[in-house]
């Protein structure tokens, strides 16, 4: 499991780089896939997602399609245009934190 | 066969997230879908339906989704999130105003006066009312609003009487004990409470980083209280006179001087001048120290009344402390005192002397010896210095008269 006070910076990132890749996603789904990619190590809650997606759509990052499965009503999320080099700009970002860190937490033999 | 069993609970899934909390349209849409889900996972596992809910549920619990709208709908508030980004960009940038400002006042630069009052004016005026306003809609469950309000007037106030206190404004003094009172009856027994409610359930963010330096702000102004304008005015008043009183002494001792010159005396001459040697090196000691404060605070060769840093602690202890000039001083004083006490037969004029280098005393030692050097301003150093200027220049007259026989 990984702490969720590291996960709280990049939860925006992992879940734009995941609509990069999959196309449209909606919100259970992307919970399963991240729990999936990361092993389990990562588990995406309802209640961290959500408000991240709503943030994303208001920002324009992210457009949403509904479909109808049965009576109950299912949103796809999709990257937008503005999202996907966002997305990318970000996903740089933290591989650049991550090296960064490990440059800094990698003890250097003497 | 799972999907119809689910579409045929719709309703009730629906009407239970909302009795759960949930009013925001798109995002019961949301969640609606994503319960359904979880149910048909674990309805894949091969549980019926109703067993399959109740476990989501509980897992669910009662107090998650009304704090997952709440955060969703913060969010989408534009206006709260330009709040909360400008409350955070103000309180970082006076605090460092104000923490610049009490590094130029240490410094003794200009403008630290205005830097400090306009940082302080902006913390308690615009940062702290957005800072509790923006906490307090931040929280789902509002807490009693008295927390905030007593916080703000206790900050509030102690950083208003720190700044009164600097500026040398009237009614420093009642700012700062109303703001100790408001800490011991109100802020203390609050926060306390508060941090047990909420043990656990936040971790140090932004705002903690924020307060923190605002509260560094504080202690560095604190800090940089030191004695009042009127007192230190006293001691430069009590100082002048001193040194005009040394003049006037060296004066009639001179005059002295002249008349050990004749024949009469020519047996005293030898002591008078061991005596008046003595004196005069250990006044030349005074004002090697007393020009070693002033330079200190940047104005080396001006007189005592136009230097600006009277309330500086550390010239005393950088002239007289850190490079012994205090301490050789006492101790050439203290032989000073001894030969007078040899040379001087007369228990009058013996007490007399003593009373004037009273200075060098064991008791004086104690009650303002270095400590009291170490922690006093400029000014209170000074006038010490000063007044053991006067007391050698008194026990050197008296000494001399004495062996003339006057």
């Amino acid at each position: 499991m990984i702490a969720n006070d590291l996960l709280k910076g990049t939860l925006r990132t992992i879940v734009l780089k995941l609509l990069a890749d999959n196309g449209r996603m909606y919100g259970y789904e992307i919970t399963k896939k991240v729990e999936e990619l990361s092993t389990g190590k990562i588990k995406l809650t309802f209640g961290a997602l959500y408000p991240v997606l709503h943030k994303l759509e208001a920002d324009g990052h992210i457009s949403t399609e509904v479909e109808y499965i049965g009576k109950r009503v299912r949103k796809y999320y999709t990257l937008t245009e503005t999202g996907r080099t966002w997305t990318e700009q970000k996903v740089d970002e933290f591989f650049d934190f991550v090296n960064t860190l490990s440059y800094v937490l990698k003890p250097t033999p003497a | 066969m799972i999907a119809a069993v689910i579409d045929d609970n719709y309703e009730r899934i629906k009407s239970d997230l909302v009795r759960l909390g949930l009013s925001y349209d798109r995002l019961i849409d949301d969640m609606l879908d994503h319960v359904c889900c979880m149910v048909e996972e674990q309805m894949h596992g091969g549980e019926d339906f109703e067993s399959s809910y109740n476990q989501v549920l509980d897992s669910i619990g009662e107090k998650r989704l009304p704090e997952i709208q709440h955060q969703t709908l913060l969010n989408l508030d534009k206006k709260f999130q330009h709040m909360k980004n400008f409350t955070y960009i103000f309180g970082l940038s006076s605090a460092i105003l104000t923490i610049l400002g009490s590094f130029f006042k240490r410094m003794h630069w200009p403008g630290a006066g205005i830097m400090i009052t306009v940082g302080m004016v902006l913390i308690v005026l615009v940062f702290l009312p957005l800072y509790f306003i923006s906490n307090h809609r931040e929280q789902l469950e509002k807490k009693n609003p008295l927390y905030a309000i007593v916080g703000y007037l206790t900050i509030a106030l102690l950083l208003a009487g720190a700044t009164f206190k600097i500026q040398h404004w009237p009614g420093a003094g009642y700012l700062i004990y109303s703001s100790i009172g408001f800490i011991l009856i109100g802020f203390i027994p609050l926060y306390v409470v508060n941090v047990f409610q909420r043990s656990g359930k936040e971790k140090a963010n932004l705002p903690y980083i924020v307060m923190l330096l605002v509260g560094i702000a504080c202690v560095m102004l604190i800090g940089n209280i030191n004695m009042s304008k009127d007192l230190l005015n006293v001691y430069l008043d009590e100082s002048i006179s001193n040194q005009e009183r040394v003049e006037q002494v060296q004066e009639r001792t001179a005059s002295l001087l002249e008349l050990a010159g004749d024949s009469a005396y020519s047996d005293h001459l030898a002591n008078i001048s061991r005596i008046h040697d003595q004196a005069r090196d250990l006044q030349v000691m005074i004002s090697g120290m007393q020009e070693g404060m002033i330079s200190f605070v940047g104005q080396p060769g001006v007189s005592i009344e136009e230097v600006k840093g009277k309330d500086n602690k550390n010239a005393g202890r950088e002239a007289i402390l850190d490079n012994g000039a205090g301490s050789a001083f006492i101790r050439e004083a203290k032989q000073f005192a001894s030969m007078l006490d040899e040379l001087v037969k007369d228990e009058v004029a013996n007490s007399q002397i003593e009373d004037h280098l009273e200075f060098t005393s064991l008791v004086w030692d104690f009650e303002h010896g270095w400590d009291g050097v170490r922690d006093s301003p400029l000014m209170k150093n000074y006038f010490k210095n000063t007044d053991a200027a006067k007391g050698i220049a008194l026990a050197e007259y008296a000494a001399i008269a004495y062996l003339l026989h006057l």
